[in-house]
């Protein structure tokens, strides 16, 4: 392939590519990022392979394997190009089906299709998914139209032309003047605005500058940056390109946590194929501007995706964060200028220069402009990941989107930010979603993660799950982070293992108050958003632990004991053979008992009991009554 | 310049210094624990943070590390500072409770008791060792590990560090003592001993000798000091207010036409180990006199405090031997003049700090030659417990369950051989002419006798005059004698350099 060398000479690639596709030949994309993969996309990737060699159609039918198509509650999925057919949870045995029925005889197979669930009535096109109508999938949708290996199949979608555009149309200045307009503010949990952060890099002295890809995405359930980075690598290489010529800078680093291979593979080969093509090295496009960059991996740290920390890491060392008095724009990676910015800030550049900074402004609310891909997750019917315009409304996104509360159970609230945010109650489900809002009710944006709990959540037992993960990954530099952290999460385990005090809660915030204003880094300062916040909201949980040692939720397995009534249980075993510890005694005829002593709590018992009967309880902050005397069983006709 | 208020009191500082270095210059106390000023900033025990109002915005930062403004106002004890502070303090008490830095700290805040569940580190991990080790002495053979709360000082893979020199700046930096050197190298660290204090203390690459040295200003000793040594360190350089550190300084060689040369060179001491049947350098409580003078001084290392070497305790009963490589023809032939009389006053002293101290003075003969000095004599034997023993000990051993020595000698009035077992010895060393002399002499073509002293041709009626007309010698470099005999030596030699002077005019 030879090299690009001028956007005219890109474009005359970019028609010979579109003219070598015939936009009606059938085409089956398989979505095959991680989570699909997770799901057996392997192996339906496979068999579709065989099934189009078998059935003589390799000539007739184009397969391409494409990134996250973000529905993941209902992977792997398959769509059929053109119509758009859209099916989920395809297993290899569905593969030869799909083949003969719907891409030879294009008909559609019933029961593959997603079914309505308030209409019950069957959907074709994916497009009118409830999951994917309710989005505005401007940086996400291009996912599952492109093999993240192939570059044509970015060129094929117009890739590359927002580069081109800008290194033959526009200066740096005017570059950085766009994004600064378009007010695009940064997608990776600091919300900065990346214009001013841009510029501040540009204007600090130095010749060497570098720009930074921060893929480190630790946030638990937060995989939207994964899922970018594998599923459409060159959007986010092009939006660095651009981002470096209005920067000023040269050279670039992708910094990828260790736990995402498949998206270092995909970025490596994005590379590759982006220094062949020219986009990458020197001379891009004529320009006379040069630029390269490296992918470096992390070491399974979720404080290297703190910026200083990051660039700490870049440098060699241990990744910790340093004061950040002094920019790191103006002094960053070996005290040279470097701006870093998330995935998907990155991958959102190329589209406000191919559309413009004024139609980017009309997306969003006054504050936060554009798009966010949040991960949707927990209690919700659709679990995956959502592009919506900024200002769409919590409900809209977890009952419209999301498809509402899984399992028929009542919404408790929604956690957002990761281990930086906080928890959001059902009275604020009409809060429209930009960085500015969510702040005001005690959470954060942070990276997009969303996790939806339903009143089986225990709301102190979320603190301390927050709590923990923060302890473990906390540099341990600074002694209200790390001291702090430890004592807040001893108190929080005593709480929830029914050593709760009195006083505990007042320490709780007394300690919180210390960790959020005198901590080094953003890990620390944010640290106690989860307590706080639960704590604003769900305070009567906490005094529920403390007071009368009960866990509302069941969840604390300290406070919770399980009982089998005598009125309602009809000895028929299930529970007593499905113990894994043999708690429960008892027999045909004879009313099963759970001795105390030997319970682990693990639920089986509750979940196994047949609903009819329903004899199974779990009580909390009570004693649990003795075994009844008489344990024979007068059997209930009906 | 810039202009800025540290709780209300204007002051200035250059650019680029930080808070906390403006408000030291200005005697506002911060308090710290992860700081150093021979090491760049750490902002991990946050405790300096102070409250700030910069460009309308109050923000809490901490004063070690964030860089002076125009119009800055700081204020270094703000409620919000100090319950911070205190919360800070609280949370270290818990992790340390049982080093007394953190329980001053934090009492000085209220603390007593800290609400949280106790620990029993007695490391901060404010990473001052690891700092300096990497920092100043280049060598990083220290550092943190582990992440949160497994973070700890170490070597790498837990074993000892072969790079490590042994410079001991990581335990002396330490706050709370937790830094062990033995912990971290396998290395036998030498100490740097103080020649003042004849081995008895140490002290440290720069140092001043002695409290009164002239001139009173320290010196850095070049063949111990890890700058020189390997290009390192420089710490002193950091402390040192008036900038008067110089590593390039050189011996200055000046050059000067005289016409008369006084030789004043002194006396050494003579090493006692020679005579390895007293047992110097073997048994641990055997020492020289003049080790003893530094112990009985009030300003030496044990201020005065008699401490036997091996475990310290206070000697009832003490032996002093005479003639300690004097008068043997198998070390110095002549008699040292001075050890008779100094030991004496030695075990005058001793039984004055200790009145159930009885001392034992093995002598060869008593040369109490001066004015009333036979009387001191007498009053030793009748008022302060000194026994006066008529021999010269063959051997010293130890007893190896109590660390005693042993002194084996023959009672001459009775000729039975015979031992004492005591608590401590003190050898009365030889006095040599000290090394110079003999170096000196020689560039001056001077003679010396058989006993290497400065050769006086004509003692009776020139006490003071070389055999070369216009230089002179006093004092022990031309013969044995004291304080007041060297005194009139010098003010004999300086009446005659000025006699000599005056005729060559």
């Amino acid at each position: 392939m030879p090299r690009i060398n001028s956007p005219a000479e890109l474009e005359e690639l970019r028609k010979d590519i579109l003219s070598n596709r015939d936009p009606n030949k059938p085409c089956i994309t398989l979505c095959s990022g991680t989570a699909c993969h997770a799901s057996g996309s392997k192996e339906v990737a496979a068999s579709i392979e065989e099934e189009i060699k078998k059935q003589g159609l390799s000539a007739e039918v184009d397969f391409r394997k494409t990134g996250c198509h973000g529905f993941c509650e209902r992977g792997p999925i398959v769509v059929i190009h053109p119509e758009g057919i859209c099916y989920l949870q395809i297993e290899p045995k569905d593969v030869p089906e799909i083949i003969s029925q719907t891409i030879k005889e294009k008909k559609v197979i019933e029961r593959l299709l997603y079914t309505d669930p308030t209409t019950n009535k069957k959907i074709v096109h994916e497009s009118e998914i409830p999951f994917y109508k309710n989005q505005e999938r401007l940086v996400f949708g291009s996912n599952g139209k492109i093999d993240p290996k192939s570059i044509d199949d970015y060129l094929a979608l117009g890739g590359y032309s927002a580069l081109a555009k800008v290194l033959s149309q526009m200066t740096p200045e005017q570059v950085l003047e766009e994004v600064k307009k378009s007010n695009l503010r940064g997608r990776g949990g600091g919300g900065f605005p990346a214009g001013r952060k841009w510029e501040e890099c540009r204007n600090a002295p130095g010749e060497i500058k570098y720009v930074i890809v921060n893929a480190d995405e630790g946030d638990p359930g937060a995989y939207m940056d994964r899922s970018l980075l594998e599923g459409n690598p060159h959007s986010v290489l092009e939006g660095l390109i651009i981002g470096a010529y209005a920067i000023g800078s040269h050279e670039g680093y992708i910094y990828v946590r260790q736990e995402y291979p498949l998206a270092v593979e995909n970025v490596d080969i994005a590379i590759k194929q982006a220094e062949e093509y020219g986009f990458l090295g020197e001379n891009i496009l004529g320009s006379g501007f040069d630029f390269t960059v490296k992918v470096h991996r992390g070491a399974g740290a979720f404080v290297s995706g703190e910026s200083s920390a990051l660039m700490t890491a870049l440098e060699g060392r241990v990744g910790e964060p340093r004061p950040k008095y002094i920019h790191t724009a103006i002094k960053g990676i070996w005290d040279r200028p470097s701006n870093l910015n998330n995935v998907e800030t990155w991958a959102t550049v190329p589209l406000i220069i191919n559309k413009g900074a004024d139609w980017f402004r009309g997306i969003g609310t006054e504050g936060s402009k554009g798009t966010k891909i949040f991960s949707l997750v927990g209690k919700v019917n659709n679990t995956g990941l959502v592009e919506v315009p900024m200002g769409m409304t919590l409900r809209e996104i977890i009952f419209n989107i999301g498809g509402g509360i899984r399992d028929g159970k009542k919404f408790k609230a929604v956690q957002t930010g990761g281990p930086s945010g906080g928890v959001i109650p059902e009275k604020f489900i009409d809060l429209p979603v930009d960085f500015d809002e969510l702040s005001k009710v005690g959470s954060m944006m942070g990276s997009g993660g969303m996790v939806v709990m339903d009143e089986d959540t225990c709301m102190v037992d979320t603190a301390r799950y927050f709590l923990n993960f923060l302890a473990g990954e906390s540099c341990g530099k600074c002694v209200p982070c790390r001291e702090g952290i430890k004592q807040m999460l001893n108190i929080l385990t005593d709480i929830t293992e029914g050593r709760g005090e009195k006083g505990d809660i007042e320490l709780l915030k007394e300690v919180a108050t210390m960790v959020k204003d005198f901590s080094l880094c953003a890990l620390g300062t944010s640290a106690p958003n989860p307590v706080l916040s639960t704590l604003q909201y769900f305070r009567d949980e906490y005094v529920a632990h403390i007071e009368q040692k009960r866990c509302p939720a069941y969840v604390c397995k300290a406070l919770v004991s399980y009982y089998i009534d005598p009125e309602k249980c009809q000895a028929c075993m299930i529970c007593l053979r499905q113990c894994p510890v043999g708690a429960i005694s008892g027999g045909k005829n004879q009313i099963h008992v759970i001795d105390q002593a030997k319970c682990t709590k693990c639920n089986t018992c509750f979940e196994v009991c047949p609903p009819r009967f329903s004899a199974v309880r779990r009580l909390s902050g009570e004693p649990v009554p003795p075994p009844v005397e008489d344990r024979v069983l007068v059997r209930r006709k009906g | 310049m810039v202009n800025l208020t540290i709780d209300g009191k204007a002051v200035t500082a250059e650019e680029g210094t930080y808070i906390l270095q403006v408000a030291q210059a200005n005697n506002i106390d911060i308090p710290t624990l992860c700081y150093h000023p021979a090491l760049e900033p750490f902002g991990a025990c946050r405790l300096c943070t102070v409250e700030i109002t910069s460009r309308g915005r109050k923000r809490l930062v901490t004063s070690c590390n964030y860089p002076v403004e125009e119009g800055l106002e700081v204020s270094t004890n703000s409620e919000a500072v100090i319950k911070g502070r205190r919360m800070i303090l609280e949370l270290l008490l818990a992790r340390c409770p049982n080093v007394p830095l953190i329980q001053e700290l934090a009492k000085s805040y209220g603390i007593e008791k800290p609400r949280f569940k106790l620990e029993d580190d007695n490391c901060i991990l404010c990473g001052l060792c690891a700092r300096i080790c990497e920092e100043r002495m280049g060598v990083s053979a220290i550092s943190f590990s582990g992440r949160g709360l497994e973070r700890k000082i170490d070597t790498p893979f837990h074993v000892h560090s072969e790079i490590c020199q042994g410079c001991g700046a990581c335990a002396f930096v330490c706050p709370t003592g937790a830094i062990k050197l033995e912990d971290i190298t396998d290395k036998e660290p030498r100490p740097i001993l103080s020649e003042f204090n004849v081995g008895l203390s140490p002290r440290s690459a720069i140092y001043v000798p002695f409290p009164q040295a002239v001139p009173k200003v320290p010196v850095i000793d070049r063949e111990v000091c890890i700058h020189f040594l390997t290009g390192n360190c420089r710490t002193c350089e950091n402390f040192c207010q008036a900038g008067a550190i110089n590593y390039d300084q050189e011996d200055e060689i000046i050059e000067a036409e005289v016409d008369a040369i006084i030789l004043a060179s002194g006396f050494d001491l003579y090493d006692p180990s020679a005579l390895e049947e007293y047992g110097y350098g073997k048994v641990k409580n055997v020492i020289t006199a003049m080790q003893y003078e530094r112990m009985i001084s009030a300003s030496g290392p044990t201020e005065g405090q008699l401490q036997r070497p091996s475990d310290g305790k206070t000697p009832k009963r003490l032996a002093f031997i005479q003639c300690v490589g004097s008068r043997d023809t198998h070390h110095k032939l002549y008699c040292s003049s001075v050890c008779c009389m100094h030991a004496t006053k030695e075990a005058i002293l001793a039984n004055e700090h200790y009145p159930d101290l009885k001392a034992f003075i093995f002598y060869t003969d008593m040369r109490a030659v001066g004015k009333r000095f036979q009387e001191y004599i007498a009053r030793a034997e009748q008022e302060y417990n000194v026994t006066y023993i008529r021999s010269r000990p063959s051997k010293i051993t130890e007893n190896p369950d109590n660390g005693n020595p042993i002194v084996w000698y023959e009672e001459t009035t009775t000729r039975t051989r015979t031992s004492m077992e005591v608590d401590m010895v003190v050898l009365c060393q030889a006095l040599i002419p000290s090394g110079s002399t003999k170096d000196i002499s020689d560039m001056l073509h001077l003679s010396l006798n058989d006993y290497q002293f400065v050769d006086i041709p004509d003692r009776l009626f020139h006490p003071v005059d070389t055999e070369i007309p216009g230089i002179f010698a006093c004092g022990f470099c031309q013969a044995p004698q004291d304080i007041p005999d060297s005194v009139v030596q010098a003010s004999a030699a300086a009446a005659r350099a000025a006699e000599f002077l005056s005729r060559k005019d």
